[in-house]
């Protein structure tokens, strides 16, 4: 089940430079919402920051406050919070030397599940989900390079779905892909969005349209203006939120 | 300098070749005549330490100071490994002749001998390790973090394998330079013309490089004939063992065998950012750079 995030006074940095300027921000539970904005406004550095891929980068920094469920995110493991908050990354990044069956079945067996049957299961399912499976089904054993670019980002969608994650973090998930998997993806975040808690990058503006319930828009590392999809796109009230919607600049 | 190779190269095979006999193989070393097997196999013996020594440690060191260091401690580990490695190997046979073979009691024997090598391989595995890790793109641990993987088991599991042709390729060619060494092991080895008891410590030990080193400078053919043989068979084998690492360098270990490493690297240019694409090639212009220098 998904669950709810609230972001107090976040503010991160690469080395001296201030990225994330104070952002406070509400993210409900089993919804989906968008982020938009131009590039270099600190969206990727938003949501690494919800599953603590931020702190992993040299000389950074973070302060504020993030609440998971009730739990404080910056108090737990970060090794805790990744198992709850999956990631899928711009650039598809599957395990390249390991077979399609075992990237997805990795990170289970770390987790304890090694009977063969419920493991296969769990591949299955997850394979279903990211709308794969009758693609891969015959050859599970070929290495994950194999795929296509579009196979390949559904394969990682696949592998963070194996975690039963209560949080699907997703940057520019079909940036890299074509029209036909882009689809697939969407699908796969409508169904999915009734019991995970989505966010989602994206430079796509139709495509928060059609996927978000609500949307954020970033603007030089700081929360411009955040509401209901059709709201934000329709009557934003910021003016410079109505700039970037209607294509003038960004 | 490439005339002068190509002669060492021809005058050590036309020679070798020449003065060999298969029966050298079974015969142990009398006085300046006799046979190599005592040497072959107190070569053997000798890498064998050496490499169960330096091997765990060096790759240990090597994921420790690319996964796990702190940009202090790795820079720290990096200087020792630098230092170590510019160290003249016969200093390090010296060091060994003062504290393992006297202060320790072992002798000249191949613990002393064996430890001796072991430290001049050990910055090689460790800076192979290292850079070979260091290749394997950021996008790569990320995905394994962000599945709520620990850095241990993401190098454990996931970062290793694109890494471990080249962790391969880094231990073959420490063995081989180990091989080559005489300056250390004439202070810790010593020399003996019988098979190795496979004692640790207390019983010297023969091996290839004393036999060049010592009988070719003796004023007999059966002498020179022997060195020339020694000098053909270690020839002979680092040839090997590079043919081997070229052929680690193009085939992969993992469990998708039909893709070769060829491929990984293929596939890391594709989608490596720009920042690792240029650490990679710094790091590769690093390794081609120590080699270089040797
Ligand atoms: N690893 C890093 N080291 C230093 N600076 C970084 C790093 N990653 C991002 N930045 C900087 O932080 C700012 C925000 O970057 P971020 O990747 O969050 O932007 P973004 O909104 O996701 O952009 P895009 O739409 O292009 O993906 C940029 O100015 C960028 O240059
Ligand atoms: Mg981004």
């Amino acid at each position: 089940m998904g669950k709810s995030i609230a972001v107090e006074n976040l503010r991160a940095w690469y080395g001296d430079q201030l990225t994330l300027k104070g952002i406070d921000m509400e993210l409900e539970a089993n919804r989906a919402t968008a982020i938009i904005g131009p590039s270099g406004c600190g969206k990727s550095t938003f949501i690494r920051c919800l599953n603590r891929l931020h702190e992993t980068v040299p000389h950074s920094r973070v302060e504020g406050e993030i609440r998971l469920g009730d739990e404080d995110l910056y108090r737990m493991d970060p090794v805790d919070v990744r198992r709850v908050v999956g990631m899928v990354f711009q650039k598809a990044n599957p395990f390249p030397m390991m077979s399609i069956f075992d990237n997805v079945a990795l990170a289970l067996r770390l987790n304890g599940i090694r009977r063969k049957r419920e493991l296969f299961e769990r591949v299955e399912k997850s394979l279903r989900m990211a709308a794969l499976w009758d693609e891969v089904k015959d050859r599970l054993r070929d290495p994950a390079t194999a795929l296509s670019g579009g196979q390949q980002q559904r394969l990682c969608i696949a592998r963070a779905l194996a975690m039963e994650p209560d949080v699907l973090l997703m940057d520019e998930p079909t940036s890299a892909l074509d029209p036909g998997s882009t689809l697939r993806v969407e699908e796969l975040i409508e169904a999915l969005k009734s019991s995970y808690t989505i966010v989602i990058v994206t430079h796509n503006m139709q495509q928060a349209a059609r996927v978000a319930d609500r949307t954020a828009f970033f603007l030089n590392g700081e929360l411009i203006e955040y509401g209901d999809t059709a709201t934000l796109f329709t009557k934003p009230a910021d003016p410079r939120t109505e700039a970037y919607v209607t294509g003038r600049f960004g | 300098m490439l005339v002068g190779l190509a002669d060492l190269f021809w005058t050590v095979l036309a020679k070798g070749v020449a003065s060999f006999h298969f029966s050298m193989l079974t015969t142990v070393t009398h006085g300046i005549a006799g046979g190599l097997q005592n040497a072959i196999l107190g070569t053997f013996e000798l890498i064998l330490l050496s490499t169960a020594i330096a091997a765990p440690l060096g790759i240990l060191g090597g994921v420790y100071v690319s996964e796990f260091a702190h940009t202090k401690s790795a820079a720290a580990v990096r200087f020792l490994t630098e230092v170590l490695s510019g160290v003249p190997s016969i200093v390090i046979g010296y060091f060994g002749y003062l504290t393992m073979v006297l202060s320790f009691g072992w002798g000249f024997s191949a613990l002393a001998g064996g430890m001796a090598l072991a430290i001049i391989m050990l910055p090689y595995i460790l800076r192979t390790t290292e850079v070979s890790l260091e290749q394997v793109p950021r996008s790569q641990r990320e995905g394994a973090w962000a599945l709520g993987m620990t850095r241990f088991q993401a190098v454990s599991r996931v970062v290793w394998r694109p890494a471990a042709g080249g962790i391969a390729t880094g231990v073959l060619t420490a063995i081989a330079i180990g091989m080559g060494e005489t300056a250390p092991l004439l202070y810790t080895a010593g020399w003996s013309s019988l098979n190795p008891t496979w004692q640790l410590t207390g019983h010297q030990v023969g091996y290839l490089t004393y036999v060049i080193w010592t009988y070719i400078d003796q004023p007999y053919p059966e002498a020179h004939a022997l060195a020339y043989s020694a000098a053909l068979l270690l020839l002979g084998i680092i040839l090997i063992i590079h043919l081997v690492v070229r052929f680690l360098v193009h085939q992969s270990t993992g469990s998708a065998r039909r893709h070769s490493l060829a491929s990984y690297v293929r596939w890391i240019r594709s989608h490596a950012s720009g920042v690792s694409a240029s650490s990679a090639k710094r790091a590769s212009a690093t390794s081609t750079y120590r080699i270089r220098t040797r």
